[in-house]
């Protein structure tokens, strides 16, 4: 096949795009009609690539960066992802953004942001990747900014945050290509010693960030209130995680060798870990939709490096499954978030209740996905969940311990959103809610389908993909379909959720409403206290970040001052009491002369005597 | 190449006595001259492509020959000026049409450019040096083009920093002559001189280039008009030193391996220390001139590590640097100029009235930040790759934080300029050569990113020809 097919699923969305600003302003559907097209054809040419292998390269910025890509088994894959939450999203926004000011733009950053995720996930040389994985930071900018000027500081939140963790991916880069000699990422292969140890920190900053990972996570809950829905559901809930976690598989599976006990596994744990279980505590307390959804956006995440972490293979397998099912139960679930607002007009928790009866449909799909996010058998996210516990295990009982509680608490802010918008009594806003059209429901639908098609049959994501794409890093590939092998670890998971059910029946009977199930966690002792602090924004890192930036700013700031003092005034003080001093001398009085003359006399005969 | 230099220098003289008769007659002559410049490089490219320097000198005695000669670097620079000059000309004719002493405007600008063209061309250290001065003195007139006192302090300030610089360097040309024996630079590729001689040269250098201690003339120099401003930073001033570094310790001269170290830690200090103040500062024109201290410090990084990828990056990052910078400054001038204010505090939601501006302006930001599509990642990437592979890690790093802090403070610029909640009227873009001229050098900004084969190709065949470079 020919190479330079690989171009097309990076020109089509970018010309498209293109068009799409071009497009006449007058109309309000042609443009989003136009984009799902495109979007659609992307995902047919990725369809057409499946299965098949197919380089290209051509010289493009010198000393080794060359423009390749490279078309094989795991890279297709992904790419088919990607090209499928697109054309979903594309189809939703047609009817969610047709009243919006900025729906033109939205529709073309779709398109770039496909354009450019595809280019990523192709790209076989560092330098590319990163040159399509840092232009996605643009793109996420300006498609945060489609939601009006009150997105800016969340669209300049997301983009500090990730700018931060690409110029680290930058600089790990360049020690990469240093130690190995080339930029080419499928000739490269690292030892973990030395610098490289270094260079795969850097990286790996890099791909976790993107796939939302604490500390770099604080902008997520941000945009999901200002930015529009459905880019959460394409952005953050989806692209962010299957490339992230793509890039951090490649670098763990073959960029270096990265070995199970080694630090950088430990330091990668307990990374999952704990953006686990901070960022589900933070989802449990939330009274907004889709901020709720927007944390577990970040949780979920901890799920898969914590697995990639373990580096067994079991681990990689898992987080790998649980990054394509989270990818398509998130999503969904933004999605169904998106219909809840469209028809009520509010996310607000507090103001809805009941809709379960006017959108049975949208609340069909809820379920599943929620059954699927908590890892209810047999959804696919039990399937995953259980390889990444099964991991997690073999790891240490600490990190097995942190993913429980994870999934505990999963289920129960679940359980309570649930509760709070679908059941209970119709608030007034549900009043005249009426089901979704059906552009918003069609993939709202495709993915419910698709949790319930990877659950029961996950023999094919499992053998069909991941277990080959293993193979090809050269780890052993077993079968790791069906329930795991020690079968006590689906006990305990199933016995978590019955937990979490407990739990949530007793919240609902203690203050009688489905959004007060979780208060006795919420105002528990000690945990009040800090969950105030954290709704205070007391932990975010950005605030912090930013804290400190502007501190030592303003020390830069006054040695720079004080450097202008030496020019403004200390020179200029210098100069004049020089001149005054000569000045002096120069009176004009006789006797003063005189002097000078006398001086000058000894001064030539002390040189006359020192000459002879 | 005797056109690029002399037609611009001699021609500027006319402006003037044209100006008497007609505005649009000079407008359009001066623009001609820039444009021949530019032309007459375009014209050296094939030769300097193909390695065949095109020369001219006339022999003088004592080591004085004028000699000029079109290698790839000297080419190069002379595009990338010329490019960016003949712009920031365009964008001038609305600009300028507001204000007095047009003639005298015309005059200095294009005999700015003559001597930046005269300087990148000049083989002889002694021919440079008279270009070096002739443009210190356009700069002093041009920075206090509006006459105020507060305003000619400070142009005399930029001259008295810069012509101190420029003498402590012709100190250093001194001492390279007791070694020598002659000014010609090509007769002195691979000599090694003293490190008393590198040291007063690098100080005029860092002096013009504005690279810290030497570098507040340059905020200051923001009370010039914003086209000049645009020049200064983008086109010639600043980038005489990088250039002169280019050519004086890549191409010509060999400094001890020591100077590698010290020269990027300078710079890492004034890039810290400068982003710093940008983060800090609320005068438009001021932040983005301290942006240009810190983002010279790059450009320095690149150059003096001693590695391969450096130079190159360095390279790029001057054409990079003065496309989107030159995209600020004119950005920066239509606001100031529409609000009266160059305060960002008094500013807010201009994106919408002045949209066209506001693209152009986050785009060229994205670019100094390093961003892809734009040409900026290129130079950012190459340049940090550079310190990494010359076994400086932590030079890298400490480069990267500079870099984060590019990101903070850029976006603090366009947030308060061009979001948030308006603060008084929203003046219109009103000049449609203005708009076009920063949407020229936006555009350029995307265009030298995703065709990067183009200047890199040309990059990489001035860098292997480098005299001095090891491997």
């Amino acid at each position: 096949m020919n190479g330079a097919v690989l171009l097309l699923p990076i020109l089509i969305p970018a010309a498209a795009a293109l068009c799409v600003f071009l497009l006449p302003r007058a109309d309000r559907v042609v443009k989003g009609i136009f984009s799902v097209i495109a979007a659609a054809a992307s995902l047919a040419l990725s369809i057409a690539l499946w299965g098949r292998t197919a380089d290209y390269s051509i010289p493009w910025g010198g000393f080794g960066m060359d423009f390749s890509l490279r078309l094989y088994r795991f890279s297709e894959f992904i790419l088919l992802g990607v090209a499928a939450i697109a054309f979903l999203t594309a189809l939703y926004s047609t009817v969610f953004m047709r009243d919006k000011p900025l729906r033109k733009q939205f529709h073309a950053f779709l398109l770039l942001n496909l354009a450019f995720a595809s280019g990523a996930v192709l790209a076989d040389n560092l330098v590319v990747m990163l040159f399509f994985w840092e232009g996605l930071l643009v793109m996420l900018w300006a498609m945060i900014m489609t939601g009006g000027t009150k997105a800016s500081p969340t669209a300049v939140k997301a983009l500090v945050l990730n700018g931060v963790a690409d110029l680290c991916l930058l600089l790990g880069v360049g020690m990469a290509a240093l130690s190995a000699g080339t930029l080419t990422m499928s000739e490269m292969r690292l030892p973990m010693a030395g610098i490289n140890n270094a260079a795969f920190a850097l990286m790996m900053i890099g791909a976790i960030a993107k796939a939302g990972s604490m500390p770099f996570h604080s902008w997520i809950p941000d945009a999901a209130l200002d930015a529009p829905t459905p880019f959460m559901a394409f952005l953050p809930a989806a692209i962010d995680k299957l490339l992230g976690i793509y890039l951090l598989a490649r670098i763990s599976m073959d960029l270096f060798e990265f070995l199970p006990g080694g630090a950088m596994s430990a330091v990668m744990m307990w990374i999952g870990a704990v953006t686990i279980l901070l960022a589900v505590m933070m989802a449990l307390i939330q009274k907004d939709y889709k901020r709720l959804l927007s944390y577990h956006a970040v949780s979920q995440a901890g799920y898969m490096i914590l697995g990639i972490g373990t580096a067994l293979p079991v681990g990689i397998v898992g987080g790998l499954f649980h990054m394509v099912n989270n990818a398509i139960y998130k999503s969904g679930l933004f999605m169904t978030a998106g219909n809840v607002e469209r028809e009520t007009g509010t996310s607000d928790l507090k103001h809805l209740g009941g809709l379960g009866r006017k959108m049975p449909i949208t609340f069909a799909c809820f379920l599943v996905l929620a059954l699927s996010i908590s890892g209810v058998p047999p959804f696919n996210g039990f399937f995953s969940k259980e390889l990444v516990f099964d991991a997690a295990k073999e790891s240490g009982w600490i990190f097995y311990a942190f993913a429980l509680v994870g999934a505990f608490f999963t289920a129960a802010s679940f359980l309570k959103l649930g509760h709070a918008a679908y059941l209970g009594k119709p608030a007034d806003e549900a009043g005249k809610a009426k089901e979704a059209p059906w552009p918003m429901l069609v993939p709202v639908i495709a993915l419910a389908a698709l949790c319930v098609l990877f659950g029961l049959w996950n023999t094919l994501p499992l053998n069909g993909i991941f277990g080959p794409v293993l193979h090809d890093a050269g780890l052993e590939a077993e079968h790791f379909n069906g329930l795991p092998g020690n079968w006590m670890l689906a006990a305990i998971s199933v016995g978590v959720l019955l937990l979490a059910l407990a739990n949530h029946q007793w919240g609902v009977k203690r203050t009688g409403k489905g959004l007060g199930a979780v208060d006795h966690i919420h105002y528990a002792p000690g945990l009040k206290q800090l969950y105030d602090a954290a709704e205070k924004r007391r932990f975010d890192p950005y605030d912090i970040g930013m804290a400190i930036v502007r501190g030592a700013s303003r020390v830069l700031f006054w040695i720079d001052r004080g450097i202008d003092w030496v020019y403004n005034r200390f020179t200029v003080w210098v100069v004049s009491a020089f001149s005054w001093l000569v000045r002096k001398p120069h009176n004009g009085t006789h006797w003063m002369y005189v002097l000078w003359v006398l001086g000058g006399a000894v001064a030539v005969g002390i040189l006359f005597l020192g000459v002879f | 190449m005797l056109c690029a230099v002399f037609i611009p220098v001699l021609g500027s003289f006319l402006l003037p006595l044209f100006g008497k008769f007609s505005e649009k007659l000079r407008n359009a002559l001066s623009l001609l001259l820039v444009a021949a410049s530019l032309a007459a490089s375009a014209w050296l490219l094939p030769g300097a492509l193909r390695g065949e320097a095109v020369k001219v000198s006339m022999p003088l005695p004592l080591g004085f020959d004028i000699g000029f000669a079109a290698d790839g670097l000297a080419v190069f620079m002379a595009l990338v000026s010329a490019l960016v000059s003949a712009i920031i000309v365009l964008y001038s004719f609305t600009y300028i049409s507001h204000y007095g002493n047009r003639n005298e405007y015309y005059l200095m600008i294009v005999l700015f450019i003559g001597a930046m063209m005269g300087l990148v061309y000049s083989t002889n250290l002694i021919v440079m040096y008279l270009f070096w001065e002739i443009s210190a003195i356009a700069c002093w007139r041009l920075i206090g083009f509006f006459r105020e006192k507060e305003y000619v302090l400070r142009a005399d300030k930029a001259f008295l920093v810069t012509v101190f610089g420029a003498l402590m360097m012709l100190l250093g040309f001194v001492a390279i002559y007791q070694q020598t024996g002659t000014f010609d630079m090509t007769a002195m590729r691979g000599v090694k001189i003293p490190d008393l001689a590198v040291a007063l040269i690098l100080f005029g250098i860092f002096s013009k280039s504005a690279t810290l201690p030497l570098h507040t003339w340059l905020p200051d120099a923001g009370v010039a008009p914003s086209p000049v401003t645009s020049l200064l930073h983008a086109a010639v001033l600043v980038k005489i030193g990088v250039y002169a570094f280019a050519r004086y310790f890549l191409v010509t001269f060999d400094m001890s391996q020591f100077w590698h170290t010290v020269v990027p830690a300078i710079c890492a200090v004034s890039a810290l220390v400068s982003a710093g103040a940008a983060i800090i500062e609320t005068d438009i024109k001021r932040i983005i001139a301290y942006s240009t201290v810190s983002q010279l410090a790059f450009i320095f990084l690149g150059l003096s590590t001693g590695s391969i990828v450096g130079a190159a990056g360095g390279l790029l990052y001057i054409l990079m640097h003065s496309l989107a910078k030159g995209g600020l400054f004119l950005c920066a001038g239509i606001v100031e100029q529409n609000m009266h204010t160059k305060d960002i505090r008094r500013m807010g939601g201009l994106i919408a009235s002045m949209p066209v501006t506001a693209v152009a302006f986050i785009i060229c930001s994205f670019s100094i930040m390093g961003l892809p599509p734009l040409g900026g990642f290129f130079a950012k990437y190459m340049v940090i790759n550079g310190a990494v592979d010359a076994g400086q890690p932590w030079m890298a790093a400490v480069f990267v934080l500079g870099a984060v802090l590019t990101v903070v403070y850029l976006l603090r610029v366009f947030a308060m300029v061009f979001m948030g909640s308006p603060k008084g009227d929203l003046p219109k873009e009103r000049s449609k050569t203005m708009v076009a001229s920063v949407v020229t050098l936006a555009a350029l900004s995307i265009a030298a990113g995703i065709f990067i084969n183009l200047p890199s190709s040309f990059v990489q065949q001035i860098v292997s020809g480098m005299a001095v470079m090891p491997k």
